[in-house]
């Protein structure tokens, strides 16, 4: 009794394949990922600051032209005022000092020419 | 002592204060630009006050006519505007819903329009402006 001689072989569809490489869980994105998605991010918060800026600048100026334009009106109103408390202050210097021989009335303080406006409330 | 009488020939008073002022402020200065520049090349002659009072009551009697014709075409609006900027601080940006329409009507009905000098060639001015970065918070 004799056994037909035969020739080891691989399994048919070849060996498995060996598993040497670690596997390992996914951890996240790469560094690199990370760092330009900061980057843009970060790029474009800076660029809305830069516009927000930019804004800001043209409230200011609405701001100031809205004075500007109001400046006038303010000023007559305030230098009617002025005229009109000017004028009682005279008149009531006048009554008072009627019996100082040599007043002048409504002398000025200042030797110019130039209009000085009170340094007090009159 | 008698009886003083005023030394000023009568001009009615704007009486309006600083929310509606604000508010106006382009009308006038678009309406009134020939009567305010002349009074400031006036006040620039002489800071005395009685130079330039008969230039100073021109001005106001042109601002007293620009709210008024504000008050009889826009009335709702202008109000709601000035309003407005009473309760937040006098922001304008703060009151761009209320400012658009009081614009629209000004410019339609009585042809005032609002023009902030100097603004870039091309650029949008900043009252309007769609979506401003600088808004009310609360909505």
């Amino acid at each position: 009794m004799s056994v037909p001689y035969r020739q080891d072989m691989p399994p048919t569809g070849g060996f498995e394949a060996i598993r040497y490489k670690r596997y390992l869980p996914y951890k996240g994105p790469s560094g690199a990922v990370i760092f330009g998605a900061f980057f843009l991010v970060s790029a474009y918060g800076l660029y809305r600051v830069g516009m927000g800026n930019r804004e800001k600048r043209e409230l200011l100026r609405e701001k100031q032209w809205a004075r500007i334009h109001l400046v006038p009106i303010l000023m007559a109103e305030a230098d009617r005022n002025l005229v009109r408390r000017e004028y009682v202050a005279l008149e009531r210097e006048k009554e008072l000092m009627k019996n100082v021989k040599g007043w002048q009335p409504g002398g000025k303080v200042y030797h110019s020419d130039k209009y000085i406006p009170p340094s007090i409330q009159i | 002592m008698a009886e003083l009488k005023d030394p000023l020939p009568p001009v009615q008073e704007l009486g309006a204060t600083s929310g509606p002022l604000k508010s106006a402020a382009y009308f006038i200065g678009d309406r009134c630009k020939e009567f305010n520049e002349d009074f400031m090349l006036c006040k620039n002659e002489s800071r005395a006050p009685e130079h330039c009072l008969q230039e100073g009551r021109k001005v106001t009697r042109c601002a007293q006519e620009v709210l008024t014709n504000l008050r009889a075409a826009c009335a709702a609006e202008f109000e709601t505007h000035w309003q407005c900027l009473e309760q937040n601080n006098h922001y304008y940006y703060k009151c761009r819903r209320e400012e658009r329409p009081l614009n629209t009507c000004a410019f339609t009905k009585i042809g005032y329009k609002k023009e902030i000098p100097g603004t870039t060639e091309g650029q949008t001015p900043i009252h309007e402006v769609k979506m401003p970065y600088y808004r009310p918070q609360q909505k």
